[in-house]
């Protein structure tokens, strides 16, 4: 599939992410993010509808917006050629982290048991950084103290600045081809329709809880090596090396380095999942 | 690059800075929260135990004991095993002892306690948490 459709798909399914979180936001309460999911999914009409077809596009969103970046890496010397170009690299590639953090803080929002340990390893992660630890938390996290607040305003912050990046920085146009958006849009409904947006019980004094997909691979590093190491060391090298692929002269190794760090997190998401 | 240009993007990069400074003030500031306190109503027997949210609460001869149930390696809230007599992280397996000395896993650390107070002539408690 060509980059520019990958771009399309991503947009269209970010603004049906978008569009089916603000719906939910009508009905959901920061200072009561259980209970207000809860009546959503199994009390108000269409809930369950809306919380899946938010899901899903969240999920979807993530993954083209992935391949997409990982395309747009064969043309980076065609891209690149300016300090323009390779700044423009940088801040279109600062999406890939904003749109993880939005479908990470959507698991802790629902605040179930997966949600509120989420959030709370997310945040000792966060503190345990050097020097800019509690200014980090403070930001984007801050659920000890603030409960919710910072994390549903960060939510939508980052999902306003990944359309905003993604269509007037980066592609000068807000529109996209029809044929995509109502491709997209009608997967994404009856995604919403056939299936189920997941939601457990907090507190059920389970021995072994499992992190969202993606947080898998971490939570089984976090077994054997240090929360900075495991928690923000290495998830960061992928989006380091992708930002700084345009001032690399040999690419090659910063490749191989991408590639044996995937067939890391994939085998440590394996062993977690087997769990 | 021309001095017009250089002078541009300074300014521009000073008016970041600007308006970075309040915003980063104010987001950061933490406002003060006094300790809170669960109140209990329940009559806990010896040797017995109740799980709360936060803390288990265990009745000793010695008096009572509030083991917090968050891990004290990533925050996790920890479970209580009643036929081990042991606490559980389920997000990387950390163990510890009833009384939160550290047995094993990734936490390193004991699990914190909080103070109880005795109410109502031993037919309630007040944990500070």
């Amino acid at each position: 599939m060509r980059i520019e459709k990958t771009g399309e798909i991503s947009t269209a399914l970010l603004l049906v992410s978008a569009f089916s979180g603000f719906v939910l936001a009508y009905q959901y309460e920061v200072a009561a993010p259980f209970i207000s999911t809860t009546a959503i999914e199994a009390v108000l009409p269409f809930g369950s509808f809306w919380r899946s077809v938010h899901f899903w596009s969240s999920q979807a969103f993530f993954l083209a917006l992935a391949v997409h970046v990982w395309q747009c890496t064969d043309s980076i010397t065609h891209f690149c050629r300016s300090l323009r170009g390779r700044i423009h690299w940088v801040v279109v590639g600062l999406t890939l982290p904003m749109a993880l953090y939005a479908l990470f803080s959507g698991y802790v929002l629902r605040f179930d048991g997966t949600g509120q340990d989420a959030g709370r390893i997310a945040e000792h992660l966060l503190l345990d950084v050097p020097l800019l630890g509690t200014a980090l938390d403070r930001l984007v996290m801050a659920t000890a103290d603030e409960g919710l607040n910072r994390v549903y305003a960060v939510h939508i912050l980052f999902t306003v600045l990944c359309w905003g990046i993604g269509t007037w920085y980066h592609t000068r146009r807000v529109t996209m081809g029809r044929r995509i958006f109502f491709f997209t849009l009608s997967t994404s409904l009856l995604s919403g329709a056939l299936l189920y947006a997941p939601i457990d019980l907090p507190d059920q004094n389970l021995h072994l809880i499992k992190g969202p997909w993606f947080f898998l691979g971490i939570q089984e590093l976090l077994r054997y090596l240090p929360p900075v190491m495991a928690g923000i060391a290495f998830p960061m090298i992928p989006i380091a090396v992708l930002l700084i692929l345009p001032w690399l002269k040999n690419r090659k190794n910063a490749y191989t380095l991408l590639s044996v760090w995937f067939l890391v997190y994939a085998t440590a998401t394996l062993v977690a999942s087997l769990r | 690059m021309t001095r017009r240009e250089w002078l541009g993007r300074a300014v521009k990069m000073l008016m970041g800075a600007v308006l970075a400074w309040p915003v980063m003030r104010f987001v950061l500031a933490r406002r003060y929260r006094p300790p809170r306190k669960v109140r209990i109503r329940d009559e806990v027997p010896q040797g017995g135990f109740l799980i709360e949210p936060e803390f288990v609460l265990f009745q000793q001869a010695s008096g009572p004991l509030a083991v917090s149930r968050t891990c004290t390696h990533l925050g996790c809230k920890v479970t209580y095993d009643e036929s081990m007599r042991q606490f559980i992280c389920p997000c990387h397996q950390s163990r510890f002892h009833w009384n939160g000395r550290y047995i094993s896993g990734p936490a390193k650390k004991d699990l914190p306690k909080y103070p109880v107070e005795v109410i109502d002539g031993g037919k309630g408690y007040i944990v500070f948490i």
